[in-house]
């Protein structure tokens, strides 16, 4: 009897094991929002942002590359580009963090939870800490979030001239389905 | 100068403004090009291409190529070409016409090199042939 439990407890943790622990994208979609009321909107989707989530510990790590961000507008895409990010010499930004508390096992029961982490861009780097909501389906994990970064802190200078209309408070949202990785 | 000219005089100036301010309006709203409108600035194959961004990758960022490959992963949003360069596909549709192992001729953006999975990424692809 008790050999029988032992051997159903060490089942189970195999078949732990035996779960994907990775699941990534190659495609989620990043997307910012500096406009001030009252002006043009100043936006930018990119739906190629490279994202892995290791679910034994809930590491998350992304990069988006600034290229692949599309605007409306072309000329504020080149402005983006060429002026704010220095897109040629600095063509990433990278985040490198962890959902606190994870476990694929309470997906159920809790879907939101607290993501630090570091972000980094241009070459600088700054803490983040937000909360985002994991929920998984069919075998795929969504992850949605909101977050805040502000242009100084990446020093990202914008001319006095447009400086009314972009906004101290970039807000990004993102928004990733996750496939298992093989 | 007779009033008649003057009046032809300020016609003319308000035609060429009302031009410019059309012209420039334009070109301030312009929506940027998509792929498919752009000549590419280099054709290729998977394997030559990879060398090149070896060489010198900012060079290559933003830039419209085309590239010849096998498709060695069909995935939802794309497909990966000679295992090292992933092609994001403008209109999901278009993969569904891509099998495994064949051989393709695609024309995308060059976003970038992806360091964690290793694979340069082209976006807004399209099938040439």
């Amino acid at each position: 009897m008790t050999t029988n439990k032992i051997l159903i407890v060490l089942c189970f943790f195999v078949s732990l094991q035996l779960q994907a622990q990775k699941y990534y994208t190659r495609s989620g979609s990043t997307q910012f929002e500096g406009s001030e009321k009252a002006f043009e909107p100043i936006a930018a989707t990119n739906t190629s942002t490279t994202v892995i989530l290791d679910t034994r510990n809930g590491n998350i790590v992304s990069q988006v590359f600034m290229a692949g961000f599309q605007f409306k507008n072309a000329l504020m895409q080149e402005h983006f580009n060429e002026n704010y990010m220095d897109s040629y010499q600095y063509p990433k930004a990278t985040f490198k963090g962890n959902l606190d508390d994870f476990s694929m096992a309470n997906l159920n029961t809790n879907n939101t939870f607290d993501l630090k982490g570091v972000l980094a861009i241009k070459g600088l780097e700054k803490n983040i800490q937000t909360s985002v909501t994991v929920k998984q389906k069919d075998n795929r994990m969504f992850v949605s979030g909101v977050f805040f970064v502000s242009p100084e802190d990446f020093d990202i200078s914008i001319p006095s001239i447009v400086r009314d209309k972009i906004a101290k408070q970039i807000q990004i949202n993102i928004d990733y389905e996750l496939i298992e990785k093989k | 100068m007779s009033l008649l000219k003057k009046n032809k005089l300020v016609f003319i100036v308000v035609a060429l403004l009302a031009i410019g301010v059309g012209y420039g309006y334009q070109y301030i709203f312009m929506s940027p090009k998509k792929v498919v409108e752009i000549t590419p600035e280099f054709t290729t194959d998977a394997n030559e291409f990879n060398n090149l961004i070896d060489e010198n990758l900012p060079s290559w960022i933003g830039k419209v190529v085309q590239i010849t490959g096998k498709a060695t992963q069909v995935t939802q949003d794309g497909i990966l070409l000679n295992g090292s360069i992933y092609c994001q596909f403008e209109n999901s549709q278009d993969i569904q016409s891509i099998t495994k192992n064949q051989n393709i001729v695609i024309k995308g953006k060059l976003v970038g090199f992806d360091e964690l999975l290793m694979e340069t990424k082209l976006n807004q692809c399209i099938i040439i042939q």
